[in-house]
């Protein structure tokens, strides 16, 4: 049969007309190839910088001015019915149709890619009654249920929502319905669920499969999350410096890849089990013309001068698997790691240092909050924030009655989903919003209390380490300005401060030709190295890493967790690290909080909490992390609905949503109770493991 | 990042182009105001008892006002007045406004809110109002009128600065340089202030060309420089009658002059605006 969608020998080449950088030319692709039949989903997978997204610009016929592009992309328009076309040598009429009807694409940001002005219902009725010539009347009752098929809630009044009335899982759902709606054959999703919570992300990639399943579309997921890929995939196409380095089945790729780059790749990704993050150091190159060599070569543990002389031709590896490399490697990735060049590369540098068995005295059995013997950095107690909105009464009630400890040398891990208080939680201990309710208290001192000159005081001794490293840094400053902030602030003379920088510096492993740079000099990981030694520079008794990795490429994430790991040895401080992504807190924090809706609804030894966790909210997050190992090994739960704002008002805030609901649930409001060294809002603890055992659990 | 195609090389090409133009007719001007008594024989306030009203030619380049002034050397002179009040004002407004704004928009509440209905109070009078208002109570002159020309344009920097403060106190690196525990002068200063002045950068020799037909209208209308003075508005109105009787001498180059300045400043700002929207970083470093 056909393939609906067969990409020949593709390559691109981006000219950059700016006087300032004229002549300068970016080969974005190199001889790519890769088919979609109807009824697959081919996930696409590399680092930023690696060429998917122009593949799919390709498809669409949406390449950049510039560019110019070699190859062909033959569409077959009636699949089934034999004939291509070549998208490249498509008239402007004809692109116009295939867009919309034969390849529809979804975007990566939803909310951007809607338009502000008109209603979700109305901008994807007009696209039904351009291409499909649909009435409109007819249109609408189409688009209610197109909006039903991608799983929104209430979706008659949803068609008359504005796109900044929804949220971002209901905005990505509306994006799908708009790619699908008009029956193309060809659906892409570029990175559909980045910034997605994991449990919408899980449903969001079945809503892909579904059509791939059900309505025979081709799919073509492009992602970073190589996990998801894993799960959702049929076939995989991994890319790097834009030349297809490795394609075949995504399960038996991503599990045990051949080629050193996907192995890197995969290495990269934390897992919930606990299975340790291996770094490779350096970054992907942006290539003037098609690689002659290989472009992994200089990263590569195993390259040798063949590898950096000439261009690896694509061979056979298995059934329907090929590689482009001189050494692929056949062993067990897992088992290989430790030994592995990359992890020599690193230098000294361990794996993570505290795995599930880690060498970490278990917590005293009947003590959740941590005894005083070492010193206590960080208290917070029943803390409420409500931020008030500007006009008339009301506001929104972040956080309701939090409390929290951190002892020095430890590392407490702070998780849930987005808008769940995790980010409001940093900004209160860090003294940016003071509680409506409760106590602060840092380093012996009532931070809630005090303002002016001993707030400031105070503040150094907690830092930040943020989401966007480029972001956090002032563009018009220099990174050695922006490291020696906290001790300028602290009026340490000048003549030490460059010392102490150089310190920090070192310490992040950064070279000090860095320092005259300016924030858009940086690439992400030495930004975000920058913002760590800024935080640690004036030697805080509280680092605060909020989502430090999120905005990062897999392989400079786990140059950064490496970076973090080594700070957890460090005795003298107290860290505090929030994620959405469970995995990554796993690696090397001691212990988690789970926070839903402003509470805290589990608590405990990070091997018990994951292992075992006993509040349905727990257990559904981890049900619903991805992975590329065993994954979560307990009996899974799944949430029934997407969260809610509305849902915290009275009872259990999970209640609309948990599997195991009772009226008891939406009636009261529910105490941590305790279980091992841990604690769990939820009044089922103590039958929890019954319930799973039996018929409860909706795995 | 999006990759800005063959039109934003061209745009950026067009931006300098308008640069470069501005900046060679703002300098010719700047060029006639330091060579003013080299270029012309005549002061700018001497009277030729030979003779008012004479054409051009002769001893009089230009010819001679109805005082029996040279014209050439008025105009020269003139530029130094005209350019130097409208920079001096513009950058008295810039200063002015922008620390006003600034505080009002890092700091927020009350205290922005008070200061911005003051500046609507302040805006609801007609500009002409004003300075003759000023004029009334600080009394006539050059440094007046570079207060009034500064008061009329302040307001503008101060509600440009303050929405610009307003989106960079939200921004990550401001929140770190609070929680490494600078004060707030120093988070102003260090942080606020550098990155929220690019829109003035734009704006401000746009603004010099207004402030230029401002001071101008002004003295139009008498409200401008004591009179001896060269100024091409004054001398636009003094000449203004002659034109009717076929003397465009007096009239026809203090206009031309000030048309070339204004669209020097006008070319000059229409460039950076440009520039500002089709370049990416790069074009931030530009001055601080």
């Amino acid at each position: 049969m056909t393939p609906l969608l067969s990409i020949e020998n593709l390559s691109v080449v981006i000219h950059r007309s700016d006087p300032g950088d004229s002549g300068r030319q970016i080969a974005a692709l190199s001889n790519v190839s890769l088919d979609v039949n109807a009824g697959e989903v081919v996930g696409l997978v590399g680092e930023s910088g690696g060429g998917k997204s122009m593949v799919a610009r390709s498809i669409v016929g949406l390449l950049p001015p510039g560019s110019r592009a070699t190859g062909r992309v033959l569409f077959a328009a009636r699949p089934g019915a034999g004939e291509q076309v070549d998208v490249l040598t498509m008239d402007r009429a004809a692109l116009a149709g295939h867009r919309g009807r034969g390849a529809a694409l979804c975007f990566q940001n939803p909310r951007g890619a809607l338009s502000p002005t008109r209603t979700a219902g109305r901008q994807l009725t007009d696209r039904l009654t351009t291409h499909q010539g649909m009435a409109l009347g007819r249109a609408r009752e189409a688009a209610r249920e197109l909006f039903e098929q991608v799983g929104i809630r209430d979706p008659g009044r949803r068609l008359d929502a504005y796109p900044h009335e929804l949220s971002g899982g209901m905005a990505q759902r509306v994006m799908i319905s708009l790619a699908t709606g008009c029956a193309p054959g060809l659906l892409i999703a570029d990175e559909p669920t980045t910034g997605l919570d994991v449990t919408l992300a899980r449903e969001i990639l079945r809503q892909l499969r579904h059509a791939a399943d059900t309505d025979r579309r081709g799919v073509l997921l492009i992602s970073h999350d190589l996990a998801s890929v894993a799960e959702v995939c049929d076939r995989v196409v991994v890319l790097y410096a834009g030349a297809v380095v490795e394609t075949g089945p995504a399960g038996r790729v991503l599990r045990t890849p051949a080629h050193p780059y996907t192995r890197t790749l995969v290495a990269s990704v934390p897992q919930v089990d606990g299975h340790p993050v291996v770094a490779t150091p350096g970054g992907m190159p942006l290539l003037a013309r098609a690689p002659t060599a290989c472009p992994f070569a200089p990263r590569c543990g195993h390259a040798d001068d063949t590898c950096r002389t000439q261009h690896p031709a694509t061979t056979e590896w298995g059934a329907g698997w090929q590689v482009a490399c001189y050494h692929p490697q056949a062993e067990n990735l897992a088992g290989n790691l430790a030994g592995s060049p990359a992890t020599q590369a690193g230098g000294a540098r361990t794996a993570t240092q505290a795995g599930p068995a880690g060498p970490r005295p278990p917590a005293g059995p009947a003590a959740p909050v941590p005894a005083a013997v070492p010193r206590t950095v960080l208290s917070v107690e029943d803390a409420h924030v409500v931020y008030r909105s500007r006009f008339g009464g009301g506001g929104h009630h972040a956080l309701r009655g939090v409390s929290l400890q951190v002892a020095a040398g430890e590392t407490v891990g702070v998780v849930g989903e987005s808008g769940c208080g995790k980010s409001t939680l940093a900004r209160l201990v860090l003294g940016l919003v003071r509680p409506a309710a409760g106590r602060v208290t840092l380093a012996g001192h009532d931070l809630s209390r005090i303002r002016g000159r001993r707030l400031r005081r105070l503040r150094i001794r907690a830092q930040l380490v943020f989401q966007d490293p480029i972001g956090s840094l002032s563009p018009r400053r220099t990174a050695a300005d922006a490291i020696a902030e906290p001790l300028r602030a602290q009026g340490v003379p000048a003549a030490e401060r460059a010392g102490r920088v150089a310190a920090a510096l070192a310490r992040m492993g950064l070279d000090e030709s860095i320092l005259p740079r300016r924030p858009h000099e940086l690439s992400g990981g030495q930004a975000q190295r920058v913002g760590i030694a800024r935080a640690l520079v004036g030697g805080p008794d509280l680092v605060v890493f909020d989502e430090p990795t999120s905005a990062l490429d897999v392989t400079v994430q786990a140059q950064i967790l490496q970076v973090v790991a080594e700070l957890t040895g460090d005795e003298s401080r107290g860290r505090v690290f929030i994620s959405h992504d469970l995995a990554t807190v796993r690696g090397f924090c001691d212990r988690v909080v789970v926070l839903y809706l402003g509470r805290v609804v589990e608590e405990g030894p990070v091997a018990e909490v994951f292992s075992n966790p006993r509040h349905p909210y727990t257990r559904a997050l981890l049900s619903s992390v991805p992975s590329l190992g065993a994954g979560f090994a307990g009996p899974r739960l799944e949430l029934v609905r997407d969260l809610e704002e509305a849902d915290a008002a009275t009872g259990c805030p999970l209640a609309a949503r948990c599997p195991l609901v009772t009226d008891r649930c939406r009636a009261e409001p529910q105490e941590l109770v305790g279980y091992g060294a841990s604690r769990a809002a939820c009044w089922r603890v103590p039958e929890m493991p019954e319930l799973l055992r039996g018929g409860g659990a909706g795995a | 990042m999006a990759a800005p195609g063959p039109g934003a090389g061209g745009g950026r090409r067009f931006a300098t182009g308008l640069i470069v133009s501005g900046s060679v007719v703002l300098a010719l001007a700047v060029l006639a105001a330091a060579l003013a008594p080299l270029l012309s024989q005549w002061g700018p306030t001497e009277i030729d008892p030979a003779g008012t009203l004479a054409p051009p030619g002769g001893d009089h380049l230009l010819g001679t006002d109805v005082n029996g002034m040279d014209v050439w050397s008025r105009v020269l002179h003139a530029a130094r007045v005209d350019l130097g009040i409208v920079v001096a004002a513009v950058a008295l407004a810039v200063l002015f406004g922008s620390a006003l704004g600034l505080v009002a928009g890092y700091l927020g509440g009350w205290l922005d809110d008070l200061l911005m209905r003051l500046l609507d109070i302040f805006q609801a009078f007609p500009m002409f109002i004003m300075a003759l208002v000023v004029a009334a109570l600080l009394g006539g002159g050059t440094i007046n009128l570079v207060i009034v020309i500064a008061l009329v344009n302040a307001p503008a920097y101060a509600r440009l600065v303050r929405a610009e403060a307003r989106s960079v106190r939200e921004l990550p690196f401001v929140e770190a340089s609070v929680t490494s525990g600078s004060g707030t002068l120093a988070v102003l200063w260090r942080h606020v202030l550098p990155n929220s002045l690019t829109p003035v950068r734009v704006i401000a020799p746009l603004n010099c060309g207004w402030a230029m037909l401002t001071l101008a209208g002004l003295s139009f209308l008498g409200l401008g420089v004591p009179v001896p003075t060269a100024e091409w508005g004054a001398m636009i109105s003094l000449g203004a009658s002659d034109v009717v009787a076929g003397r465009w001498w007096t009239s026809v180059p203090p206009g031309l002059f000030l048309l070339a300045s204004v669209l020097g400043f006008s070319l000059l700002g229409e460039g950076l605006q440009e520039r500002a929207a089709t370049g990416g970083p790069a074009s931030s470093g530009v001055g601080r």
